[in-house]
């Protein structure tokens, strides 16, 4: 035998591939974690995009000093009070038990000093999350775990949660080891239960009950607050006109790059449509009812700087949510307490064990010690350096576009760098006027 | 004396009528509503205590997230009446439609006709009594608090509870995923009669008590080390 050959592989049993049916042989059961998807088949993405800044055709702004308005209003379309923040990036509904306390509260501090709001999440609200906050959208899930009638008459939003997009379609996990007495008392669970929340309402099922639904929470809050609805992205053309047409002031769409705390891998990779594909899918959904700028719609999944959000405001978005982008503002994966990312088998810059609830930075867990690690004004400072340097992102963008408002960036500003991407989003292909499917 | 205010809903919006029921109870007025016509959301957020009849049925969400209220409706109610209430009552004269008391988390719900589908769902607390029968799946994903059901219960009973418990005076179609049955104690059943007394529903012969089997509570404990390994 040639000792020189080389080994061959096949191409469809990777080593990723043994191991996990391997894996799956030993535990009887799907594999569950954190993060978001590490699918390596790369998706289609707003890295697929690039803006066409102004040249003749158009005059820019001076990039670092003429006015570039980021201010952005969210729910004018029923509510008495819409949302009103600085900039046209929020921070998106993680659950306290997902998150430590010290990075529910960091999280309120940053987005409160960048002007902007911040979500509660599938374990109710916290008073000092609200205390620091200075706008606060509180979420209704499908598990109610902490609901509470009194901390939605708090709220500056109502966001009526469908389904999220690294699971659409499945309730939220929570496993035991982060069940600590205080979170299972907050939701009124026994401790240390491996906690797989509901996938419907409970006192809802279709569009038609939804109508009525948002209509209590209306009366619950005085019909003061925006009501947002939020979904997983999969169908999203009907489903978007479906919760239009039932009463939302705002939607959310969550592509399937969303964060998560622990959902099953399968569906983080597999299930739902990117972020790319969500929102030009939404935008036309409001469009085809009349409802484009009267309805906001806000975009998540996999936002990672201002260029994404500028992207996302461009196909169609009003505002963007960021999840993991701001965990990793607060250090998650940053380099430190090395041994313990090694402890779970991890290493910083692949660190995806957030359900584990040992998280070696004090983000995503409920032990005090780990917890400690994230000291909580050092950890919102960052928070709030990051949303304000991705809303100079935007900005720059928008000057450099001739836009003297963020929320003027539109399609035109953008061309496709693959076909695909001009495919979904029905932008023209780079260097020609050419879209798919178009004549 | 116990002044009581009345509210006619002809020709009202459910906005004002919610509104002067609330101001009145906030007055320390009792509140009569007549004329109440199955109309949804209506005594929705009722946060003071107080009192509250509906000469009539209401629709979706009757007395839903409320906080210390005492409500009676002289009618039946549609889906999810009484929903997320954290104290208080709601006593409902006829029947109920879908998740009645859905993810209560106290308070007293009674019901004094049968129940539709999914009555108790998610319950964090509290008590729902229902004299009559449950639909399929009652106390589906129930977490705390106490279930009595006069009557018969229908299929996939408790599904999926943590905790909790279930009595069903009746037959019960089926038990849901590990859903455990056995016979309620006589102490059980004292305390219970009582309760039953109390509301003027009839006594069952005898109660069955369903509790968690608590098989789903955890993934499989001896395989952690692999598990972890796995992740
Ligand atoms: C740690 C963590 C916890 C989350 N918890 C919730 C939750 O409680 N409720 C919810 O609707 N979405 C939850 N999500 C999903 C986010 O709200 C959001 O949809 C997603 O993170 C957006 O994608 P991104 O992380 O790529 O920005 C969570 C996400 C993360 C990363
Ligand atoms: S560092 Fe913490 S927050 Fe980041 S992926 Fe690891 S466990 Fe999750």
């Amino acid at each position: 035998m040639n000792e020189n050959r080389p080994l061959r592989q096949s191409p469809i049993y990777t080593p990723d591939v043994i191991e996990e049916i391997q894996e799956k042989a030993a535990l009887g059961r799907y594999r569950i974690r954190g993060f978001g998807t590490l699918r390596s088949k790369p998706l289609p993405s707003l890295d697929d995009l690039t803006f066409l800044p102004a040249t003749l055709t158009r005059i820019p702004l001076e990039g670092y000093r003429e006015k570039c308005e980021t201010k952005t209003v969210l729910g004018t379309r029923v509510a008495g009070q819409p949302l009103e923040l600085d900039i046209p990036i929020m921070i998106t509904g993680m659950s306290f038990g997902a998150l430590s306390l010290n990075a529910k509260i960091a999280l309120a501090k940053g987005a409160a000093a960048a002007g902007t709001s911040t979500t509660s999440g599938d374990g109710g609200m916290l008073p000092e999350e609200r205390q620091y906050s200075k706008k606060m959208v509180v979420e209704v899930l499908p598990s109610r775990y902490g609901a509470n009638v009194h901390h939605m008459r708090q709220a500056d939003a109502i966001e009526l949660t469908i389904g999220q997009g690294a699971k659409p379609g499945t309730g939220g996990l929570l496993l035991g080891s982060k069940i600590s007495s205080e979170i299972a008392a907050i939701r009124d669970l026994p401790p240390g239960v491996d906690q797989r929340s509901p996938a419907r309402h409970p006192d809802f099922l279709g569009p038609d009950d939804m109508i009525i639904k948002i209509e209590e929470l209306r009366e619950a809050t005085d019909w003061k607050v925006p009501i947002f609805v939020k979904m997983g992205a999969t169908r999203v053309f009907d489903d978007v006109k479906l919760a239009a047409k039932c009463g939302a002031d705002v939607v959310v769409v969550d592509g399937m790059e969303g964060g998560t705390a622990a959902s099953p891998e399968i569906l983080q990779d597999h299930t739902g449509i990117p972020t790319l594909a969500a929102i030009p899918e939404a935008r036309r959904a409001l469009e085809d009812l009349g409802l484009y700028g009267k309805v906001q719609l806000i975009a998540a999944g996999g936002i990672r700087s201002g260029v994404d959000v500028a992207k996302a405001m461009a196909l169609g978005a009003d505002a963007c949510y960021i999840g993991t982008a701001a965990l990793i503002a607060l250090n998650c994966n940053r380099p430190l307490f090395v041994d313990d990312y090694a402890r779970l088998g991890t290493r910083p810059g692949a660190c995806h064990h957030c359900h584990t609830g040992r998280c070696p930075v004090g983000i995503t867990t409920q032990d005090p010690q780990l917890m400690a690690r994230l000291p909580v004004d050092e950890a919102a400072q960052r928070v709030s350096n990051f949303l304000i340097a991705m809303a100079l992102e935007v900005q720059m963008i928008a000057r450099s576009c001739g836009k003297s408002n963020v929320h003027d960036l539109d399609p035109d500003d953008l061309r496709a760098l693959t076909m695909e991407a001009a495919a979904i989003t029905r932008i023209p292909l780079v260097g020609t006027n050419w879209v798919p499917g178009q004549p | 004396m116990d002044r009581v205010h009345r509210i006619d809903c002809a020709g009202r919006t459910v906005r004002e009528i919610n509104i002067e029921i609330r101001s009145e109870l906030a007055r320390g007025s009792s509140v009569a509503v007549a004329n109440s016509g199955a109309r949804h959301n209506l005594g929705v957020a009722l946060l003071t205590s107080g009192r509250v009849t509906f000469d009539g049925s209401v629709g979706y969400y009757g007395a839903g997230m409320s906080d210390g209220a005492t409500i009676v409706i002289h009618g039946s109610a549609g889906w999810g009446v009484a929903e997320g209430m954290l104290s208080g009552s709601v006593s409902v004269e006829g029947n109920a439609g879908n998740g009645a008391a859905a993810s209560i988390r106290g308070g007293t719900v009674v019901v004094k006709g049968d129940c539709g589908a999914r009555a108790g769902i998610s319950m964090k607390g509290g008590l729902l009594l229902i004299g009559g029968d449950a639909g399929y799946m009652a106390s589906f994903m129930m977490q705390k608090g106490v279930v009595v059901i006069l009557g018969n219960a229908g299929d996939a009973l408790a599904d999926s509870m943590y905790e909790g418990v279930v009595y069903v005076g009746g037959e019960i179609a089926s038990l849901g995923n590990d859903a455990v049955v056995s016979d309620a104690s006589p102490d059980d059943m004292n305390t219970l009669s009582g309760l039953i007394r109390q509301h003027g529903l009839k006594q069952p012969r005898r109660l069955r008590k369903v509790v968690s089997g608590r098989k789903l509570w955890n993934f499989d404990h001896a395989e952690l080390e692999t598990w972890r390994a796995a992740l």
